[in-house]
């Protein structure tokens, strides 16, 4: 026995707590570096014919207008919101923010790229730039034991004063990805994102040329949450989700009646 | 059998697909650019040897709520709401033109600008294809500005612009793709004054008050003609006693 409105609030119950998990997920990471605030893409699901317009109802009759029924809502997708976060000025030398368009490109241990606009990177044992996670920043970049005074400039290039020298060393260049549409790019967790079909290929070159942003060092880019907007939508949901368990026990209150007095 | 329990069931299967028809518009209140369905029963006479004494009620959907959802920030480039009671036009599945108020632009893979759900948008040209590009922007007149890869950021580049329709005296009709088509594949005429607002979506329309209002409506409706059905039982049963033989 399956009445139709039951399951279309059911759709409707199951997008709108979809949604809520996006605005969760986006309020959790309200601190986390370079996190890209996500929403929810709905769809409306698709129609059943029941009587289409102009069909034949007696004779030479047709009827006026359609009887065509939704059945409900999905969500699609979620979109990622890619504008910048605030920045915040840190003394360490190892932070670095994008000032525009971009990402940092990141090695994962299976030898594939991946791609991040978290700027809090450390040193490894070994003295490599790695993330917190010690994935290696792309291309690496070796700080000799005893370097000082760590310089990046806005065109990505490291240089330090190694032990020993008087004149600063250039250690190497960090080269910053852009992709044509950076939306499209999938979360792998752990402030990665990785390439996509939909996001195209990477387009690796020099911080600051080409409509790549720049390196800002000593600064981290904040999540770009909005935590006013996000309880603005929590509660837009939350109202949403209360009008479609409404429509069920409405229904279910149709189906009782029918059911006690026949 | 007495036909009054055919009007009735008429009227109970009206009122079922009219709380479908609220409980789709309630299931889309956070969908992008929706627009309400409206539903209407119609009184359907039966001629018939005799009098015309029993019209039965079909229901239909007559149409869309045409009026404008609100309107939120999202800051999003591709995020566009437009202004007025203009259309955006796009491609159907089956290559046709139609319009929808939807304005969560995407780019997809090849470099073609759709809906959020999918739809490729039109343009002055057909469907629009962005090349490569270091920023894009589209203007209040919807206006695509580019700036191609390595290009100088002061010298954008026109590359098309939205084909914004104005529905005033057209006839539309809203599909099964949620798309407004003007019947028998007519197009409307691109509306030169339309603009659109960049950073701003447009929600859905659907009246969630309203919504429930029309809900308990057709819950009571469903009740009186279950009230009429089982007169129509106690009827025929007095009818039947009527006819028993004493014992």
């Amino acid at each position: 026995m399956t009445f139709a409105p039951f399951d279309i609030a059911r759709s409707g119950l199951d997008a709108q707590s979809m949604r809520m998990r996006v605005i969760a997920n986006n309020l959790a990471n309200v601190n986390t570096t370079g996190f890209k605030r996500e929403r929810a893409e709905f769809e409306t699901l698709g129609y059943q014919i029941v009587t289409a317009p102009g069909a034949t109802s007696s004779g030479d009759n047709r009827y006026a207008t359609g009887l065509n029924l939704g059945t409900g809502v999905r969500v699609m997708g979620t979109g990622r919101t890619m504008n910048a976060g605030a920045l915040q000025i840190t003394e360490n030398p190892l932070d670095m923010a994008i000032e525009g368009d971009g990402f940092f490109q990141i090695a994962r241990s299976d030898g594939s790229s991946a791609y991040t606009r978290a700027g809090n990177f450390h040193l490894s044992a070994d003295g490599q730039i790695v993330t917190t996670e010690g994935l290696p920043l792309q291309p690496a970049i070796q700080v000799p034991e005893g370097a000082q005074g760590l310089t990046i400039g806005t065109d990505g290039t490291v240089t330090a004063v190694v032990a020993g020298a008087a004149e600063p060393t250039e250690l190497g260049k960090i080269e910053i990805a852009r992709f044509a549409n950076s939306a499209g790019l999938q979360a792998l967790g752990n402030n990665l994102y990785g390439a996509t079909s939909a996001s195209g290929t990477a387009q690796v070159g020099a911080p600051g040329a080409e409509g790549r942003g720049a390196i800002r060092q000593s600064a981290l880019e904040g999540s770009n949450v909005n935590i006013v907007q996000e309880l603005v939508d929590m509660i837009e949901t939350q109202r949403a989700y209360e009008v479609n368990s409404k429509m069920i026990s409405s229904t279910d209150e149709m189906l009782r009646n029918a059911a006690q007095i026949l | 059998m007495d036909r009054l329990i055919h009007t009735a069931l008429a009227s109970l299967r009206g009122a079922m697909a009219r709380q479908t028809v609220t409980a789709n518009n309630l299931a889309n209140v956070a969908t992008p650019g929706f627009r309400a369905e409206i539903a209407s029963a119609q009184a359907m006479w039966i001629n018939g040897p005799g009098y015309t004494s029993r019209a039965s009620a079909s229901l239909g959907v007559v149409g869309a709520d045409m009026h404008a959802g609100t309107i939120n920030e999202t800051a999003r480039d591709l995020d566009i709401a437009i202004v007025g009671d203009a259309l955006l036009a796009v491609q159907d599945a089956e290559g046709g033109e139609a319009y929808t108020r939807r304005g969560d632009l995407q780019i997809a893979e090849s470099g073609l600008l759709t809906t959020g759900d999918g739809h490729p948008v039109l343009g002055e040209q057909g469907p629009i294809t962005l090349p490569p590009a270091d920023r894009m922007r589209i203007d209040s007149d919807g206006s695509i500005w580019v700036v191609p890869r390595g290009g100088d950021p002061e010298t954008p580049q026109r590359v098309d612009r939205l084909k914004l329709a104005s529905a005033a005296g057209s006839t539309i009709r809203k599909g099964v793709d949620t798309l407004f088509h003007v019947p028998d594949d007519g197009a409307l005429p691109a509306d030169p004054d339309a603009r659109v607002s960049t950073g701003h979506l447009e929600q859905s329309n659907v009246n969630a008050t309203q919504a429930l209002v029309a809900m308990i409506e057709a819950s009571r409706s469903y009740e009186t003609q279950m009230r009429l059905v089982s007169t129509a039982q106690t009827l025929d049963q007095a009818g039947a006693d009527l006819m028993r033989l004493p014992e």
